[in-house]
């Protein structure tokens, strides 16, 4: 299986991924970094502490893509 | 390790948590008792068997869990000596979440027959064990409020100190550090988030000063701020017979 890592990046900040983790398939590892990025996301941006989350993922040490989330707040 | 050994921890905490008297606790010592070990990550009972004894944890780490149908896995609750996690089989028949070991582990199991007979010969041992299920749900109250409303480092926090208070009655606590031995993805399975999720959060705690995580050790770095963070009131866990 291969191996996938998870870096974080919070408002340009990084959380890199030592271990990673082996996942079946690319589309597992999607569902991992979009499940990961919203839910990091849920915390970042009710505490304040970001406004954007990105989950950086590479497999096999090699890029396989990026969840980007915003925060956008539009107030009348 | 000696049968009396087995029973070490549990004599341990009812004492503390239930005020157990001498001659009752001579009752639990003189069950018989059969000794098992097991490895780690290595189921115990699962999900739909039908039990026929309850296990003591005499050494090692236990989780109860349960996995739904996509593969996804919720860890319950974490068990440590002196703990029977599944004591309630004794009246609830088949098992509706699975127990498995999460370190290498020694049980002794005790057979629903004995522990019957007990509980009808001594109503003071009964209410005790009765008292330990009621503790249970206590705890998992309180998970269901961690996982439901605490942001997540609140949650590792809370899980962290759950975890040191029940190991600090059996004894088991070195200072400022005791053993957590999840890895990431456990830890994610405890606290309803992604491996990825649970290793920022780890990182996030040492970071700021207030814990660390190695290799299934936590070493509390700075207390006051763990138990502001953690939200933590221990009377959920009645470790006291007045409480």
């Amino acid at each position: 299986m291969p191996r996938f890592h998870f870096d974080v990046h919070e408002n340009g900040r990084v959380i890199p991924d030592e271990d990673g983790q082996e996942l079946a398939n690319q589309n597992d590892a999607r569902k991992e970094a979009v499940m990961s990025g919203a839910s990091i996301a849920r915390d970042a941006f009710v505490s304040g502490s970001a406004r954007q989350v990105v989950v950086d993922v590479r497999e096999d040490g090699a890029p396989f893509l990026k969840v980007s989330i915003t925060l956008e707040v539009d107030e009348t | 390790m000696a049968t009396d050994a087995i029973r070490a921890a549990l004599i341990k905490r009812l004492r503390t948590s239930s005020g157990i008297s001498d001659e009752d606790a001579g009752e639990i010592e003189a069950l018989p008792i059969a000794v098992r070990h097991f490895p780690a990550e290595k189921p115990v009972v699962r999900d739909g068997e039908r039990a026929t004894d309850c296990c003591l944890i005499a050494e090692g780490f236990c989780a109860r869990s349960k996995t739904i149908p996509n593969g996804k896995r919720q860890i319950l609750s974490i068990h440590i000596p002196g703990e029977i996690p599944d004591l309630m089989s004794l009246f609830l028949h088949v098992m509706d979440h699975d127990l498995s070991t999460l370190t290498p582990a020694t049980l002794g199991f005790i057979s629903h027959d004995t522990l019957r007979s007990l509980h009808r010969r001594n109503p003071n041992v009964a209410e005790m064990f009765w008292r330990d299920t009621l503790v249970d749900a206590a705890m998992f109250r309180e998970w269901i409020v961690n996982v439901g409303q605490r942001p997540a480092p609140a949650r590792l926090a809370h899980v962290m100190v759950e975890l040191r208070e029940r190991l600090k009655l059996i004894g088991q606590i070195d200072g400022t550090s005791f053993d957590m031995p999840l890895t990431q993805e456990q830890i994610g399975e405890a606290l309803g988030i992604t491996a990825v999720h649970a290793n920022r959060v780890i990182k996030q705690l040492r970071l700021e000063g207030i814990v660390e995580l190695q290799r299934g050790r936590v070493t509390v770095l700075d207390d006051r701020k763990l138990l502001e963070l953690a939200d933590f009131d221990g009377r959920y866990l009645h470790q006291s017979p007045v409480l």
